[in-house]
């Protein structure tokens, strides 16, 4: 199968899900609950006949559900997710607002959680039942045993708080200016912008929640890499490369990596389904002003709207990071490429 | 738990050592999963006794003594309203383990059902009902579970209902296919042509042969609801803020960084229960069920 088809075919399958994950949103917001004006209204414009009227025409409610599902999705397509009743304002603009701040802190993360789970993985895998293969294993176990929440406290309380070596809450210190906004990432604007001290301050308060979210990915990574990596070291053609006398380094690296990496790839595709939810609990904690946050303050005073939209994003980006592992699975197995 | 073994042993019972005699020696064997069933029970047997337990009651406040640290007075110290904490860690076993229970339970039934259907049924029914299985698996579970929750109004038992909502795909998943293959023995036929109905050969032939995977992986997956349970609690959509459950102290326990203990020990309470039943989970896995060991 050449890549365009597999290309075409994928695409294919991911628009019924993303329909679906619409209707689904559509049926949480509308038909849950008892009254969908009480729930998507702030309180004091309940006595406001106009705005009630306003709601009603613009999200169609006194039309049928198939044709409130339409406009629903009408308006979805139009960028409009609602108005937020905390900060009465269109939630599309506040999630575009904080959307580069998670995107960095996701991107660092994962980058952060990958190396150390798949470290952790191959330390475990090769040197199975060694002291370093138990230590690998309680760290992996700690990572999916103790609530992300706790591990940022205690993080931020022992390297910011007690050791002062890693910088406090937020996303730059208050006396620093934000750099001009190209792409809304701190980091990548202050670089752009040649600004070295903006960079380093930046980077110095992404690096502790991207270490924790990093730490609550990687147990699930580095267990799926040490079974990958353990059931392909025991294969046949492990045994005959290391009878052509290849190096171990080379065996491990080349022949044994490679052939363990698809399963890996998957769970790294699936915990960032975690990744967004360590998001919402780890930037409540940093005080950090991504999507997270806005998403736990948005819970924490029942801002319907707000709640929905920023659960709609997540999920998009959920498909969407698993859409590209699919196709990732493309130049990693084989097997696709010859069915 | 009896199930899997009364199952099992009946399966088993022509080799020796049966099932339960290996279940034993590999428990002798394995010290995690024995530390891990200790600490669990120890707190079952708290949220049992707690109010007999605990020193004060969780809500009585003493503001004269408002976040004192660790003492032998307050043994976890107290928080912004002068509360025992050590009192309230004690109480909020009383929501929080039940809160787990109940999700796998609840989400795990569901489960069991909708996928022995999809298999039994097949065709169209089996399609439909895939396809719903995949949509929901298309969302990051507890973000779904938190929107549903939203929309139910933020409250414990709603929290636990949003939360068996969104459990039940990957045992449908797991059932279907088992279901797909029980159905194909001969034992199922003989069933048939004795007269037996559908909804009886699914449920008393069918299902019994099928459900031992069910029950390791609801095992397995205690922690992972317990602590799904205590986020939803954190950011606000489970119980209300006086609550003592563990998540929520966490929570309110942020606004007061500096007395550690507001928070450490909820936290802790969370991990100590978690980190048990991953332990009982996955000595669980290895010794009953080699078909979901690879996972």
């Amino acid at each position: 199968m050449n890549f365009f088809r597999y290309f075409v075919r994928r695409v294919i399958f991911i628009i019924p899900i993303l329909l679906g994950i619409t209707v689904v949103a559509f049926i949480i917001a509308n038909a849950i609950p008892a009254d969908p004006i009480n729930a998507n209204l702030p309180p004091n414009a309940l006595n406001d006949e106009e705005t009630i009227a306003a709601f009603r025409k613009k999200w169609g409610l006194d039309k049928p559900l198939h044709e409130q599902y339409l406009t629903y999705l009408g308006n979805l397509l139009q960028g409009d997710m609602g108005t937020s009743i905390k900060w009465r304002t269109p939630v599309s603009e506040d999630i575009a607002r904080r959307l580069p701040a998670t995107i960095e802190l996701a991107t660092l993360g994962i980058m952060f959680g990958v190396v150390l789970g798949v470290g952790l993985g191959l330390v475990s895998a090769i040197w199975k039942n060694s002291m370093a293969d138990y230590i690998a294993r309680v760290i992996a176990l700690i990572g999916v045993s103790f609530p992300v929440f706790l591990i940022a406290l205690v993080f931020l309380t022992l390297f910011y708080a007690k050791l002062g070596i890693a910088a406090g809450p937020g996303r730059l210190h208050i006396l620093l200016r934000p750099p001009p906004t190209v792409t809304g990432m701190y980091t990548i604007d202050a670089l752009l912008n040649g600004d070295w001290k903006t960079f380093g301050n930046a980077l110095s308060h992404l690096i502790l929640p991207a270490l924790t979210l990093a730490l609550y990915i990687s147990g699930i990574i580095s267990r799926i890499t040490r079974s990958s990596l353990l059931e392909v070291l025991n294969q046949d053609y492990m045994r005959t490369a290391r009878a052509k006398g290849l190096r171990e380094r080379y065996v491990i690296g080349f022949h044994g990596m490679r052939n363990s990496l698809i399963p890996v790839v998957t769970v790294i595709g699936l915990s960032y389904g975690n990744l967004l939810v360590g998001s919402i609990l780890i930037e409540s904690i940093f005080a950090y002003p991504g999507i997270g946050f806005y998403m736990f303050r948005a819970s924490t005073s029942q801002d319907f709207p707000a709640i929905m939209g920023v659960s709609l994003l997540f999920a998009f980006i959920y498909v969407g990071v698993n859409f590209v592992v699919d196709i990732l699975y493309f130049f990693l197995d084989p097997r696709i490429r010859v069915a | 738990m009896s199930s899997i073994y009364s199952i099992s042993s009946s399966i088993q019972e022509f080799e020796s050592p049966s099932r339960s005699q290996q279940a034993l020696y590999h428990l002798r064997r394995n010290p995690l999963v024995l530390a891990g069933l200790i600490i669990a029970i120890l707190w079952i047997l708290i949220a049992v006794i707690a109010p007999a337990i605990a020193p004060v009651d969780p809500l009585h406040q003493d503001l004269a003594n408002r976040l004192q640290a660790p003492s032998a007075l307050f043994l976890m110290g107290s928080d912004e309203l002068g509360r025992d904490i050590f009192s309230r860690v004690l109480w909020g076993s009383r929501i929080t383990i039940p809160a787990g229970l109940a999700v796998t339970v609840m989400g795990s039934t569901l489960g069991v059902i909708i996928g022995a259907i999809a298999g039994y049924a097949g065709g169209l029914i089996d399609e439909v009902l895939m396809r719903i299985t995949e949509l929901f698996m298309a969302f990051p579970f507890i973000i779904l579970a938190m929107a549903v929750t939203a929309a139910l109004g933020p409250d414990i038992w709603n929290a636990v209902l949003a939360l068996s909502v969104v459990w039940w795909p990957r045992y449908a998943r797991i059932l279907r296919g088992l279901v797909l293959e029980v159905k194909a023995q001969e034992y199922v036929e003989a069933a048939h042509s004795a007269g037996a109905s559908g909804i009886y050969v699914l449920f008393r032939t069918i299902l019994p042969n099928c459900i031992a995977p069910a029950v390791i992986l609801a095992t397995l997956d205690i922690g992972t609801a317990v602590i799904s349970f205590a986020a939803l609690s954190f950011i606000g959509l489970g119980p209300e803020p006086s609550s003592s459950e563990w998540g929520r102290m966490v929570s309110i326990g942020i606004d007061f960084f500096d007395q550690w203990w507001m928070w450490l020990f909820p936290g802790l309470a969370i991990s100590s229960l978690v980190m048990a039943l991953n332990f009982i989970g996955d000595g669980l896995r290895d010794i009953l069920d080699p078909r979901l060991r690879g996972e």
